[in-house]
């Protein structure tokens, strides 16, 4: 499963404007940054989580906190080793490995990047990035090109992964041994690969500007596209939602 | 050589597209210096067989063995020194700055020894007619197809396995690349697979032909054989190479004409009756 794959669906959510998406996961992640207390963090997840059973998303939206855990578990494991306020909490002989403040810190910290990202990367399951970079033209008169830029780089990130796929079985085939156990060998052997990625990658981007200027990419304005992403009443209240839960944070 | 036995395959869901058909159940034998043919409709299974030939990708059940060695138990380093792969892309495999360099590469991460790396390489560039000091990328398709060849055959493998060898090239460079294999084949022994949907290139190179519909062979034998069998093709949706067809046309009389010259010997035949 592609974390970062469209989801087709007609629910509340997807039937939200893509600005107000955008907006709304921004405002989400903003809340939990704002929040200075662990419990909060977890349950901004396990809101986040409801929020996407809403649109039939909860099975992705649990394998990417899982995923994002990880990452968590990164963070915790470094703010648990480096803050050093408080007590000590778990001393070995006369070294202090982590203290009361290194703990809190950790936890608050690994749960806040989990509850930031989940959002954000929630979005692109429920938006397509067409009608993102479309709503952005029409309603915020993001210049055409810079929203292209944007939805171009996601579009490009599963391309990029399949070739360079092949290109590994292509230098396997041939012998280089990235089936080896030795990881210093490995990174001796970095070089079959972007060599060929980064060429292919040229050579897609030039035939892809050129096409794009085939089809009149330069004379593309705000008034090009006949598609128009309406505001309702659920954006409204959405964002409302979202002061608040900002609110909440805060206060808490 | 090439063993399958009872080989089942399928992509994990995320890679399941039409492109490719899973494999069912699939058993032939390749023998020591066969050419033998892989033909089939697209999304048939064809490319996915000749991964699983090199052991780019492991059966589901079943074994393959290449040169008695199950690809499960071996690592594809360790194959790739014995089954040679030409894309149809070259540009996937080609990374080195110089055309030598390239050449040179494959066989010095197999740690052949330099100065038969040195030999072996500067004979290549003479028989694939490049020069040592060209830079790789910008070359045309064709060279660079030729370069890529020429850094598979000289790893000196007792086999190669060609995807669709011949895709985007000239009928010149696309004769002179299979003469080279055909050369090996006939003078050295090699045992060539070729993946191919291409019936002229079939019939003028291939000895034996193995049809594939929906990852199941729906017929093997003599490529003269298979080439005239049209309920067979019909099934792996290819028509047969031009000439046996014209002949399978004209009735019995041109039972056994497959190539141009026997061809013209008939009508000839007929005319001066």
């Amino acid at each position: 499963m592609n974390l970062l794959d469209y989801v087709p669906g007609d629910s509340f959510l997807h039937k939200l404007n893509p600005v107000t998406k955008l907006a709304a996961a921004f405002l989400y992640g903003i809340a939990c940054i704002l929040s200075n207390n662990v419990l909060m963090e977890a349950a901004l997840i396990v809101l986040m989580i409801l929020i996407s059973s809403l649109a039939g998303l909860q099975k992705r939206a649990l394998h990417l906190t899982k995923n994002l855990f990880v990452l968590g578990f990164i963070m915790f494991v470094l703010q648990l080793l480096f803050v050093r306020d408080g007590d000590p909490l778990f001393v070995i002989g006369a070294f202090c490995v982590f203290t009361t403040g290194g703990l809190s810190s950790a936890l608050l910290m690994s749960f806040r990047i989990v509850a930031t990202m989940l959002p954000l990367m929630l979005l692109f399951a429920i938006t397509q990035m067409n009608d993102l970079c479309g709503a952005l033209v029409k309603r915020l008169h993001v210049p055409y090109r810079y929203a292209f830029i944007v939805t171009t780089a996601f579009r490009f990130v599963p391309l990029f992964t399949t070739e360079f796929h092949d290109i590994e079985d292509a230098q396997k085939a041939r012998g280089v041994e990235y089936d080896t156990k030795n990881i210093f060998k490995k990174i001796g052997l970095i070089v079959p690969l972007f060599v060929p990625l980064l060429i292919s990658s040229l050579k897609k981007v030039d035939s892809g500007a050129m096409s794009a200027q085939l089809r009149g990419f330069h004379l593309r304005t705000v008034s090009s596209g006949y598609h128009e992403y309406p505001f309702h009443a659920n954006d409204a209240v959405c964002l409302v939602c979202m002061a608040l839960l900002i609110f909440v944070a805060v206060i808490l | 050589m090439l063993k399958f036995d009872h080989v089942t395959f399928s992509y994990p869901d995320e890679d399941r597209d039409a492109k490719h058909a899973t494999i069912k159940d699939l058993s032939f034998e390749i023998k020591k210096g066969e050419f033998v043919a892989l033909i089939g409709s697209n999304g048939a299974g064809k490319s996915t067989i000749s991964r699983l030939a090199n052991g780019l990708l492991l059966p589901d059940s079943g074994h393959v063995f290449v040169d008695g060695e199950d690809t499960t138990k071996v690592r594809t380093s360790a194959i790739a020194k014995k089954v040679g792969f030409l894309f149809q892309n070259p540009d996937r495999q080609i990374c080195q700055n110089t055309v030598e360099e390239e050449i040179a590469f494959g066989p010095k991460v197999q740690g052949v020894d330099p100065e038969e790396v040195k030999k072996r390489t500067a004979e290549a560039l003479e028989t694939f007619e490049l020069k040592g000091d060209w830079f790789p990328f910008n070359r045309s398709r064709g060279e660079r197809q030729r370069i890529a060849l020429a850094s598979v055959l000289v790893c000196q493998p007792q086999m190669v396995i060609l995807d669709e060898p011949t895709t985007g090239l000239d009928y010149k460079e696309c004769i002179r690349i299979m003469d080279y294999i055909t050369r090996l084949n006939k003078e050295q022994g090699l045992t060539v697979l070729m993946v191919s949907h291409d019936m002229e290139l079939v019939q003028e190179y291939a000895s034996r032909v193995m049809v594939l519909t929906d990852g199941r062979l729906v017929g093997e034998g003599p490529t003269n054989t298979i080439m005239k069998n049209m309920e067979i093709l019909k099934q792996a949706h290819v028509l047969p190479a031009q000439i046996p067809m014209l002949a399978m046309r004209f009735g019995d009389r041109f039972a056994d004409v497959y190539t141009v010259e026997e061809m013209t010997e008939a009508i000839r035949g007929g005319v001066q009756k």
